[in-house]
């Protein structure tokens, strides 16, 4: 019943088709931007490997046809390779992750992903370390830069992702040309705005977000089902509720339902303004 | 525990748009896929149906007096008032008088002995209060006054629990009437 509602919205692009997942909020680093005040001594909030699975293949059978796992920083975590491995067997993933514990060790565990449908996503916002480390810590620069073409030799998909404020049109050919000469192609590069939510409120940085403004992607967290991955933040040391759908992610399609029912009251083009993929 | 409206999830934001929609949906919000069944169910339950408006107070203001719910009795008090119950009897549901004092329709004595019977008891009800009730109320009245009550218990216990707090102009009521 429910995959024979989700699979034509998905189809049909009335609902986007990707399934987001917390796997989990805590992070080595704790950027002044950071929607979930993520840092080393967060709330972890993790998602069980086993119920990351269990999700994909509901997603698969669903109708979606891409996930993505975020955080806090994932790898973190230390069974997240084989979990990434795991979930790309039933949907390409994209997984975001700050790129700094990349160490020798964790190289050779990603390396299985070179051969799946994975691509890790790195956070790098300036083509300088002071300026791209004054936001999200000391080294973060030396350390992604180092990381990426160790990755890319060993096949496994990278894509850059830049959040800023604003930046002006020649430190982006700047850090293009960084990310080039790192072995990322312009396709693998994304921008997005900060998003007034998290920490970035107490720092007075980025755009308000609301429904409106937020493609409708599923994601999936220890709290619930949200509309976005830039729903289920974290303010004062509490969750975010305004874009709360359901406590309940699994099944899948409860959410799910919920998502393409709160989708179809929209009215007519309003559909997300910003830039936030 | 209770959502503000800048809080309320997306299925929650409807129950905010005429402002504070009271503890229990704010608590409820917490879910939101319980308020959106639980909303239309309670409704159904206790609001206007084919059980006049009188007689829904008396089940729901001597159930919660029953289940000793400090929020339900003191919200439906001034909801009970408001339906043309007197003061003498809402003093008689709340276990303050004896009902012998006001409540003379026979209708209403026995739907009484039912409440205290199913709320107030435990196990199976007796069967001579339940055929007195018969013989009073048709069969789609019996089971629908059963339901409020059970409705009813479990708010009591959902309040009570979560210590939901009592409008402060539904104390002032409660104090200008002296039925605080
Ligand atoms: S923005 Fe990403 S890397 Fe920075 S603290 Fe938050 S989760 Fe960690």
């Amino acid at each position: 019943m429910t995959a024979s509602t989700i699979r034509p919205a998905v189809a049909d692009g009335r609902l986007p088709g990707r399934v987001w997942m917390y796997s989990n909020y805590h992070c080595n680093l704790a950027c002044t931007y950071c929607l979930t005040e993520s840092g080393p001594k967060a709330q972890r909030r993790e998602l069980d490997p086993e119920a990351m699975i269990d999700i994909a293949r509901q997603a698969l059978e669903l109708g979606f046809t891409d996930l993505g796992v975020t955080g806090g920083e994932i790898f973190l975590l230390s069974r997240m390779p084989e979990v990434l491995a795991e979930l790309a067997r039933s949907l390409p993933v994209v997984a975001l992750t700050n790129g700094t514990l990349f160490s020798r060790r964790l190289l050779d565990e990603v390396q299985q992903l070179a051969e799946l449908p994975v691509a890790l996503q790195i956070s790098l916002d300036r083509p300088d370390p002071d300026t791209n480390d004054a936001m999200r810590g000391p080294d973060n620069f030396a350390k992604v830069v180092a990381a990426i073409p160790r990755l890319v030799e060993r096949g496994v998909t990278v894509r850059i992702a830049t959040t800023v404020e604003s930046i002006e049109d020649a430190e982006l050919d700047r850090l293009c040309e960084l990310h080039r000469g790192l072995g990322v192609p312009d396709a693998d590069h994304v921008i997005r705005p900060i998003i007034a939510r998290g920490r970035a409120v107490d720092h007075d940085l980025g755009v308000q977000a609301d429904v409106p403004d937020l493609p409708a992607e599923l994601t999936i967290t220890a709290d619930g089902a949200f509309w976005s991955p830039f729903g289920p933040t974290v303010h004062g040391g509490r969750l975010d509720t305004d874009l709360l759908i359901t406590r309940t992610t699994r099944p899948l399609s409860v959410p799910a339902q919920a998502l393409l029912g709160l989708v179809e009251q929209r009215p007519a083009g309003a559909d997300s303004t910003l830039n936030i993929r | 525990m209770l959502l503000a409206a800048s809080e309320a999830p997306l299925l929650a934001r409807p129950h905010y748009a005429g402002g504070d929609p009271g503890p229990i949906v704010a608590a409820l919000a917490q879910v939101p896929e319980l308020l959106v069944v639980a909303t239309p169910f309670l409704g159904a339950a206790l609001g206007p149906s084919a059980i006049d408006w009188r007689t829904k107070e008396i089940v729901i203001v001597r159930t919660s007096a029953l289940a000793g719910c400090r929020y339900c009795v003191q919200s439906h008090t001034v909801v009970a008032l408001d339906a043309g119950l007197t003061k003498a009897e809402v003093s008689v549901l709340r276990g303050e008088a004896a009902a012998e004092n006001c409540f003379s329709a026979p209708r209403e004595r026995v739907l009484l002995h039912w409440i205290d019977a199913v709320a107030g008891g435990a196990g199976p009800i007796d069967a001579t209060v339940r055929a007195a009730l018969r013989r009073h109320w048709v069969d789609h009245e019996v089971v629908e006054l059963t339901a409020v009550i059970g409705v009813t218990l479990m708010l009591n216990r959902f309040a009570t629990a979560l210590e939901l707090p009592v409008a402060t102009q539904t104390l002032d009521r409660l104090a200008a009437e002296g039925l605080a």
